[in-house]
């Protein structure tokens, strides 16, 4: 199956799409798969706040 | 605040800086060297900090810039092991089963900012950051702690974009699994 055109992801892509959101906007089509993904995804829910945290916790780092 | 003062200051602060500094160039002879730097210029215009505080971010300032330099200094050495990095195949296979789901489900950290507060989740943190395969660890440090925008790092770096996001895509999977293990599955425990 190939990735363009399908809605429904797979956690290991939601997780890309996670980390690319945190360099770049994503394109409108990841946008949408990932909002998706995420409103049925406990887990990767949790991915995406970790990946804020994480940010926000190396930021402080020798403050 | 007096030249003493700003002395015993600065003294306080190396071990930090020393380490911080070491994870971002993971390279000791250049982090002493650039921590080194960055406190004579401190010392140099201590006439001009009223508070400790100030002396501090100060400092950390002027470390971040002597980091920059020193990349560019290194140039190729650096871009080469950026370049290691991307030949090596870790694509984190091993954290995902055939369907792509996580082999062992995301943990929910509850809030993890009360973490913040505590001084042994940044020991915790920076270990985290240290194992992470050198290549890996100054890009993530340059994004996340010098702020650099992505374009910048693959400029400084000469990789391409593309090879900028999968490499920050790695580093933050890789931390992310060793903070679970580390803290917050054990502070769980505790």
């Amino acid at each position: 199956m190939k990735a363009s055109g399908v809605i429904w992801i797979r956690c290991r892509h939601a997780h890309k799409l996670l980390s690319t959101r945190m360099d770049k906007p994503l394109a409108t089509t990841d946008r949408i798969r990932l909002w998706m993904h995420l409103s049925i995804c406990e887990f990767c829910s949790h991915v995406n706040r970790q990946m804020n945290f994480m940010r926000a916790a190396v930021r402080r780092i020798a403050k | 605040m007096d030249t003493l003062a700003i002395q015993h200051t600065l003294g306080e602060l190396r071990p930090a800086l020393v380490r911080i500094a070491r994870l971002q160039l993971r390279n000791d002879t250049w982090a002493e060297d650039v921590v080194s730097e960055s406190l004579l210029a401190a010392l140099e215009s201590a006439g001009s900090f009223a508070q400790k505080s100030q002396v501090k971010t100060w400092v950390i300032g002027i470390l971040k810039h002597k980091i920059i330099d020193q990349f560019r200094r290194a140039g190729r050495e650096v871009s080469t092991d950026a370049q290691a990095e991307l030949d090596d195949t870790d694509d984190l296979d091993d954290l995902y089963d055939a369907q792509g789901h996580k082999a062992s489900a995301p943990a929910d950290w509850g809030d993890p900012h009360a973490s913040l507060e505590r001084t042994e989740f940044f020991d915790i943190l920076q270990t985290c950051v240290d194992r992470l395969p050198a290549g890996l660890g100054r890009i993530f440090m340059m994004r996340e702690w010098l702020e650099y925008e992505t374009d910048q790092i693959c400029k400084e770096l000469s990789i391409s974009t593309t090879n900028c996001f999968v490499m920050l895509h790695r580093a933050r999977m890789r931390l992310r699994e060793c903070l679970e293990m580390n803290w917050f599955a054990a502070e769980k425990s505790r």
